[in-house]
């Protein structure tokens, strides 16, 4: 059989390109600016390769037309988010929540009688993120765990890097700035390299697809304590940012907090927080 | 049992004193028709000071033009009486006051590195806020905790443990320093700057830091105080109290903006990152100072 070779793909032209964008823009609220035309080409070219097609309208009429491109649908999702994440990110950030965060908060839901806790890790990219708040709430609980109903709800849109947290397999790479005892305690070694988190972790976090774009859906959770949402605003434009932010407002109980990146800001986005300072992090409360 | 440091220190003989030409700047300071010409001699009596001032006047935290200056004269010409005024305070106080500690991570290092870092937040936040203090910004940052130095060169051992008591209970330092020493850095800092004859908008700063409702220079007293916090969230911190804090519901972020400065206009989180820069900065600055011979 002679398998015919394509041709090398067409370079984006700039119209197609603004299609790409405002289609990708519609469907996730991912953003790509005139000055990431080449990212985006670079990103693309793995699934026209996929469809083996050579023109980038073509694709652009597949994700468009193709009664079938749901699926591919996700799989540009997949290609088009960055899943660079570790164990313990930003360790002053998890300081915070260990030393005074969780504390603050536990004691405020003892004082009411209260005791669910619920965190959500907003864009869980492969998992490292839930799982590290799962193993700082479990060190800060201790034994009173049992009496404790913990939550930590993982959401992303990419469904690739959703398998990658149900898996919960990690590399020495991302488990690099766990220190020596947590890794002994919740993890276990496959002997390939390769770390499984323990069941305790993983029975206190629920991974699941949610787009940010789709405005009802995020409405839906509720009654978070903690949200971790690092490194995803950067995706979007301001406008999907502001109603996005003002909806994590909303997901939050009151006296919650929201993390965002380090490095990353409300400044212009949100005045709903109050903007909270700790030594080496930042956090927003909601009073 | 109690004890009260405060009544001790005064019948200390050897407290440091501030170096003559420095007094006589600063009174210069307070007259309103100082000139160029009595400004540079006064300086120019020290001939290690002046040196000094001129390095600091070339250097990456106040240099204006390609060009360096070279005497005394143009640099006052160039970045205006005041702000020398506050650089030659600012040089003849760190070097009057025990710097030198054979402790690499001495509480010492961390006490000048905060308050270095104190001042060049104020002076971030000046510019931003448009205050237009002059550089008594960054004097202000400098000296604010000034009884601070005092207390761990005279009674180590008190303030030590009041600063690990701080650390282990979370609580501030000043709350601790009440118990353990009977005073605080405050008053302390207050009584050396009577002493020393600085002037008042220094003392009211040294006092009123940790309460600027009480200020009598409410603006610049709130500046530093919100300057303290923010370089104590950088572990810049010479305490133990790096506690969290929300900078909006603190007094002196409300009396800058009673008194109309634009503060919810700042972007705190943008200034807060580029702290994260401060601490070359900080270095620097200290190396400046330190570099030629200490003035007598």
């Amino acid at each position: 059989m002679i398998e015919a070779r394509s041709a090398p793909p067409q370079m984006m032209t700039d119209e197609i390109f603004k299609l790409l964008r405002d289609f990708i823009y519609e469907t996730s609220g991912i953003f790509f600016a005139d000055d990431k035309k080449s990212q985006l080409e670079n990103r693309l070219l793995l699934r026209l390769k996929a469809h083996n097609l050579n023109e980038f309208d073509k694709y652009y009429y597949l994700l468009k037309y193709d009664p079938d491109s749901g699926g591919e649908l996700r799989a540009l999702f997949d290609s088009v988010t960055t899943n660079e994440t570790s164990f313990f990110r930003n360790p002053t950030q998890i300081q915070a929540l260990q030393e005074q965060v969780l504390p603050e908060t536990l004691a405020k839901k003892q004082m009411a009688g209260e005791s669910r806790l619920r965190l959500w890790s907003a864009g869980c990219s492969t998992g490292d993120e839930p799982y590290t708040l799962a193993i700082v709430v479990t060190e800060v609980l201790k034994e009173s765990i049992p009496s404790w109903e913990v939550k930590i709800v993982a959401s992303d849109i990419s469904e690739k890097a959703l398998r990658s947290a149900g898996a919960a397999q990690y590399n020495e790479y991302t488990l690099r700035l766990v220190p020596q005892t947590i890794k002994e305690q919740y993890f276990t070694p496959n002997g390939d390299g390769l770390y499984t988190v323990s069941d305790d972790i993983r029975s206190l976090v629920e991974p699941g697809y949610l787009n940010f774009a789709d405005a009802r859906r995020v409405e839906l959770m509720r009654g978070f304590d903690i949200i971790f949402c690092r490194n995803v605003l950067i995706y979007f434009d301001d406008d999907l940012r502001r109603r996005f932010v003002s909806q994590l407002y909303d997901n939050l109980n009151p006296g919650g907090y929201l993390f965002i990146g380090h490095a990353e800001s409300l400044h212009n986005i949100s005045s709903a927080f109050k903007l909270v300072h700790f030594p080496g992090a930042l956090a927003y409360k909601k009073d | 049992m109690r004890k009260d440091i405060f009544e001790r220190i005064r019948t200390i003989e050897d407290l440091p004193t501030l170096p003559s030409v420095a007094t006589e700047v600063l009174s210069l300071a307070q007259s309103p028709e100082v000139s160029i010409r009595q400004l540079s001699e006064t300086i120019h009596q020290d001939p290690p000071l002046a040196t000094k001032v001129l390095k600091m006047a070339n250097s990456v935290f106040y240099r204006r033009s390609p060009q360096p200056v070279d005497t005394l004269h143009n640099a006052i010409i160039l970045m205006g009486l005041t702000q020398i005024i506050n650089i030659t305070t600012s040089i003849s106080i760190m070097s009057s006051l025990p710097r030198d500690s054979s402790e690499e991570e001495s509480i010492r290092k961390h006490y000048w590195n905060h308050s270095v870092a104190t001042g060049l937040i104020a002076r971030i936040l000046d510019r931003k806020l448009g205050m237009r203090s002059k550089g008594r910004e960054f004097v202000g940052g400098l000296l604010h905790d000034i009884g601070k130095i005092i207390l761990d060169a005279y009674f180590h051992e008190d303030f030590m443990e009041a600063h690990t008591l701080s650390i282990a209970q979370h609580r501030s330092i000043h709350q601790i320093e009440k118990e353990v020493c009977g005073t605080t850095h405050m008053d302390i800092g207050f009584y050396l700057a009577q002493k020393w004859n600085l002037p008042p908008y220094l003392s009211d700063i040294i006092l009123w830091h940790h309460t600027p409702s009480k200020a009598s220079f409410p603006d610049i007293t709130s500046l530093i105080s919100i300057a303290n916090q923010l370089a104590k969230a950088k572990e810049l911190s010479c305490g133990g109290d790096s506690m969290s804090f929300i900078l909006s519901d603190e007094d002196s972020w409300n009396i800058l903006k009673e008194r109309g400065y634009p503060v919810d206009d700042l972007d705190l989180e943008r200034i807060t990152f580029e702290m994260d820069a401060l601490g070359d900065e900080v270095t620097h600055y200290i190396s400046t100072v330190s570099d030629s011979t200490p003035t007598e």
